[in-house]
């Protein structure tokens, strides 16, 4: 195997065995799944750069040098061909997509391998065994043979030529080869990956590359906060097109993102049925039906024949997102019945459509929520469903892609809600925002109460100072507790008799160190914080300590109960999880509120002891 | 004609906008940088080289805002050329071996000043009467999750406005009415006295002024923004305004403290934050602690919270690592592992028994000025290489002014270690 950071700098020498130069770089001519090796470049006398055909001088490549098949006089040099690529000066060192792992990565070293006298590209490598190499080989080897020691091992992790894109150099000239998946030629959701991990000006250039349909597509397939960006940065023509060819509510969601200058800009410059249609689903709440429908429902009316709407339907489907069903509709657009596809299709071409609709349908309002409607969807199996405003017209319809989105959105704000136990900072402050607040706010007030009441007093802390710090820490208390109970408890909520379920003793290993963790950093906040407020180290131990010990001990009860509920639901019984976590909530404050009675005490007697002292 | 066609094909324009809000428009990473980079060991650099030299060192801070200004400029004019952070560039510039040097010293100078930071934390903290052993852990655990739970973004602004309360010394030196014919005469007339801890303080200096990671931050911040060469002619002033304004504060600290605190024999050497604080007292009287502390807080948290994320960003966009808060651990390990260390290394350092948090937030402060010029040369060689930012490589005053910052920190530098080796002046 030869290595490219191996081979720059070793020497090159002629057939009369004289040193006629170092090797700067190899040139590949891309084309084939492993490219061949075309030139090689060197630095002769005084730094002078050369470039020699491979194929015709070229005899041997091994690890100290590379041998030449002629002596220096009969040397003909050649230049860069245009399809030529570098490999240290185009591939080394610099980013790459890796089109099969959907990742952006940096070129640590470029592997080549000899077959039948030629040298070939075999890949880039891109993992820690390349750095290492280009460090210095012998930490390479050394570092392999420690991670063998310990059972491991140092595994190259190649990138096949033909996976490989190049962000930098434009390339698109130089047909990279024929098996090449360059990234225009991704599935729009994959190139939507990799786009999320490029800078914005090599977002730009890739976008240069994908036409408008594909650009359309891999949008929105984006992070939401990443489309506005996007479509920011495109020229406004370019952007106004990409919208006008996505599906209308995508469109909407993009444009209600952007500023209002952009967005007045944008939807001047598209065609005025899309940019009509995207106005009128601007106005609906961003999670109401109106907000996720599509306003391209089919519609017809009740006395054409089914060979009519067929026809009809061959024509306009081009522009339609999705056709399950036929909407039937009186003059007014007031909707009648509904014919689903498969109905239509397998009536004779001369029925009328009144007689095959159904006057049985669903229809929702464009002011209905979007969970609701996702679940109706969900319940009753439906592929898409009629928006329909008070008179009864038709506004549009939410298909069931949409539906997918919303109900993935919705669990995972749920799961976040019901667990207290989030996946990312939205989900942490949903549920603080929804029910933590308020702990917050009380705390904050009878610490005030707290502060005036001591100062009022001075001197020592006076009994009614115990009790609202007592009172400000326990909501905090409870809080903490309550999350903590809903997620040892949350086992509950996966399907019952679930297999791997771990055994009790390792669960409560391992949630004494989460109940340590949180009582130690709840007690030290409370410690600080009532250090801060009153002024008072034997207060703020009195109740820090209470704090971190109730926290503890719930923990392990709640992994306890969990454990025996999980174990009783197993078997069949139905255990209620909220009553579960109330029994553990209950069990915190009053632990809570023992220690600290306790502490005070304690306290009391040790200043009263001091005092007589 | 051409103007008339112009908007004949594209009919709907923005209403023409002021310059001035275009300038609004743009001000962000330049502003953010330099109002994080008066951080605690800023601060506490300026007020001592106030208090024990008096107005001996302005000269310095006259001729480093030029130094800033033009740096600065280089970093964002290399991000909107290439489309690339400086770790990136270095990377394919110069290769595996020379980045490794340079992203260990830009993680030394992170760790170091993080360490900075933490001190900022624990001595704020005490000034309210709260033990560092409580503050300091507590405040790694809160900056780890503001950084990992991605709520920095909404804390940040918060934290900008209360650090903004260091723009209180320009009001106070006038407060505090120093002879302003003598000021502006040391702000134009080098001195030096050959003694260590002068050259020491005058590292600090240049280590705080130009830290090397504000240089990083600026220009991933212009990349992250997308700002094309083109939005650059705008957009670096932006930058200038940031390193001219944080400057202009830094020279008002020592104004301040060289005004109150120099003549008294007794203060002239600060030990304790609550020394730095009295130098706000012609202003505010007895709240001078109150609103120092404050300030020193916001200022040091902020600070924290985007130190150990430079450089984790910085380190993973050299190597090609997978890089980002909202990653898990098992996607993106070393950034997160990066990130971790910075915040928890600063935090441990100040919990050794004895620290002097006034001596550490200087320290690290020096630590960062060796490390400048080094860093500084990379940055050189790139902007002026033509393969990279092709017809906006610098032009001579440029590469006149930086090269001579180069070799000015070097210099003392030198001197630095050169009298402490002699053991030159004690």
């Amino acid at each position: 195997m030869i290595y490219i950071t191996r081979m720059m700098g070793k020497p090159v020498v002629d057939a009369a065995g004289e040193t006629i130069g170092t090797i700067n770089d190899i040139a590949i001519s891309p084309g084939e799944v492993f490219p061949r090796v075309t030139s090689l470049a060197f630095l002769g006398p005084g730094k002078t750069p050369f470039m020699l055909s491979w194929r015709k001088y070229v005899a041997d490549i091994d690890e100290d040098r590379v041998t030449l098949q002629v002596p220096r006089a009969e040397l003909r040099f050649s230049y860069l061909q245009p399809d030529e690529v570098l490999l240290s000066h185009d591939l080394l060192n610099k980013q790459i997509v890796d089109t099969q792992g959907m990742k952006v990565v940096r070129v640590n070293d470029l592997k080549l391998s000899e077959s039948r006298g030629q040298l070939r590209l075999l890949g880039a490598e891109v993992g820690v065994r390349g750095l290492l190499r280009g460090l210095s080989p012998r930490l390479e080897t050394l570092t392999a043979r420690l991670a063998k020691l310990f059972g491991g091992s140092l595994t190259e992790n190649i990138i096949a030529w033909n996976y490989i894109d190049l962000l930098d150099r434009d390339l698109s000239h130089v047909k990279l080869s024929v098996t090449h998946k360059r990234l225009h030629e991704l599935h729009p959701a994959d190139v939507a990956d990799i786009l999320e991990q490029l800078a914005p000006n090599q977002r730009a250039k890739v976008f240069e590359h994908l036409d408008n349909d594909q650009a359309a597509e891999a949008i929105s397939e984006l992070d939401d906060e990443l489309q506005a960006d996007v479509l920011e940065d495109l020229t406004n023509e370019r952007a106004s097109d990409i919208l006008e060819i996505m599906d209308p509510d995508d469109a909407a969601d993009i444009i209600g993102d952007l500023p209002y200058d952009k967005a007045e800009i944008l939807l001047r410059l598209m065609g005025v049925r899309e940019a009509r249609q995207v106005r009128k689903l601007l106005g609906y709440r961003e999670n109401s039906a109106g907000g996720i429908m599509t306003p391209e429902a089919i519609t017809v009316s009740a006395q054409l024949s089914v060979q009519e709407v067929i026809d009809r339907l061959r024509s306009t489907v081009e522009k339609a997102e999705n056709v399950y069903s036929i909407y039937v509709v009186s003059d007014g657009r007031v909707l009648q019945g509904v014919v689903p596809l498969r109905d239509l299709i397998v009536s004779g071409p001369e029925v009328r459509i009144a007689d095959i609709m159904s006057t049985e349908y669903f229809s929702v309002g464009p002011d209905d929520d979007q969970e609701a409607v996702a679940e109706m969807m969900s319940k009753y199996d439906l592929l898409a469903l009629p928006v329909v405003d008070e008179s009864g017209r038709v506004l549009g319809m939410v298909t069931v892609d949409d539906a997918l989105d919303v109900m993935e959105q919705e669990a995972a704000e749920d799961l976040a809600l019901a667990t207290g136990y989030s996946q990312g900072a939205q989900g942490a402050w949903l549920s603080l925002r929804r029910t933590g607040s308020w702990a917050l706010a009380w705390a904050v007030i009878a610490f005030a109460i707290a502060a005036l009441v001591r100062n009022g007093a001075g001197g020592t802390p006076s009994p009614l100072t115990w009790v609202f710090v007592a009172a400000a820490l326990l909501p905090i208390v409870l809080r903490l507790t309550e999350d903590i109970a809903s997620r040892a408890t949350s086992g509950l909520i996966e399907a019952p008799g679930e297999s791997g379920r771990t055994g009790l003793a390792r669960r409560l290993v391992a949630d004494a160190a989460l109940g340590v963790g949180l009582g130690v950093a709840a007690g030290l906040a409370v410690l600080a914080v009532l250090d801060v407020a009153l002024k008072d180290p034997t207060v703020a131990a009195v109740f820090a300590v209470p704090t971190a010990l109730s926290i503890l001990l719930t923990t392990l009860a709640a992994t306890v109960v969990a454990y025996v509920a999980e174990r009783l639901s197993d078997t069949g019984r139905r255990v209620s999880q909220t009553a579960l976590t109330a029994g553990l909530v209950l069990l915190a404050a009053a632990l809570y509120l023992a220690f600290a009675y306790i502490g005070a005490g304690m306290a009391a007697g040790a200043l009263a002891k001091m005092t007589i002292g | 004609m051409t103007a008339r066609a112009a908007t004949d094909t594209q009919p709907i324009q923005p209403k023409p906008r002021s310059r001035v809000w275009l300038l609004l428009a743009v001000i962000g990473p330049g502003v953010i940088a330099a109002s994080a980079g008066n951080d605690s060991g800023g601060i506490s650099t300026y007020s001592q080289a106030g208090a024990k030299y008096g107005y001996e060192m302005l000269w310095m801070m006259l001729l480093m805002t030029f130094s800033l200004v033009i740096v600065q400029e280089m970093a964002g004019r290399m991000g909107a050329v290439t489309g690339k952070g400086f770790a990136a560039l270095i990377r394919e510039r110069f290769g595996v071996r020379p980045t490794l040097l340079a992203m260990l010293m830009l993680l030394a100078s992170n760790a170091a000043t993080s360490v900075a930071e933490f001190a900022g934390i624990a001595a704020a903290m005490e000034l309210f009467g709260v033990s560092r052993y409580i503050a300091v852990p507590v405040g790694a655990i809160v900056v780890w999750l503001l950084v990992v739970r991605g709520s920095f973004r909404n804390v940040e602004k918060v934290l900008l406005g209360l650090s903004l309360v260091f723009i209180t010394y320009i009001i106070t030196a006038f407060a505090a009415k120093p002879d302003w014919l003598v000021v502006g005469h040391a702000l134009v007339t080098p001195s030096v006295r050959f003694d260590p801890g002068f050259f020491s303080l005058a590292v600090a200096l240049t280590g705080t002024t130009v830290a090397p990671w504000m240089q990083f931050f600026v220009q991933s911040n212009i990349v992250d923004k997308g700002t094309s060469i083109k939005e650059w002619a705008l957009a670096k002033w932006d930058v200038i305004a940031g390193a001219v304004a944080a400057n202009f504060v830094a020279i008002f600290i020592i104004v301040t403290t060289a005004t109150v605190l120099h003549p008294n024999p007794a203060t002239r050497n600060i030990t304790e934050a609550s020394q730095a604080a009295v130098a706000l007292t012609p202003l505010v009287g007895q709240y001078a602690t109150v609103l120092f502390a404050i300030g020193l807080l916001a200022a040091s948290v902020l600070a924290a919270c985007v130190l150990p994320l430079t450089a984790g960003y910085s380190i993973c966009e050299a190597f090609g690592w997978e890089a980002g808060v909202d990653r898990k651990f098992s996607e993106a390990p070393i950034f997160i592992g990066i990130y971790t260390f910075v915040i928890f290394v600063g935090a441990a350092l100040i919990l050794i028994p004895g620290v002097n948090l006034i001596a550490v937030m200087i320290l690290s402060q020096v630590i960062n000025g060796m490390m400048l010029p080094f860093l500084l040369i990379f940055m050189m060689v790139i902007v002026n290489d033509r393969r990279i930012m092709g017809t906006h490589v610098n032009g001579r005053f440029f590469n006149a002014v930086a090269w001579l910052t180069i070799a000015g920190a070097i210099a003392l530098t030198v001197i630095l270690l050169g009298m402490t080796a002699l053991g030159i002046g004690g």
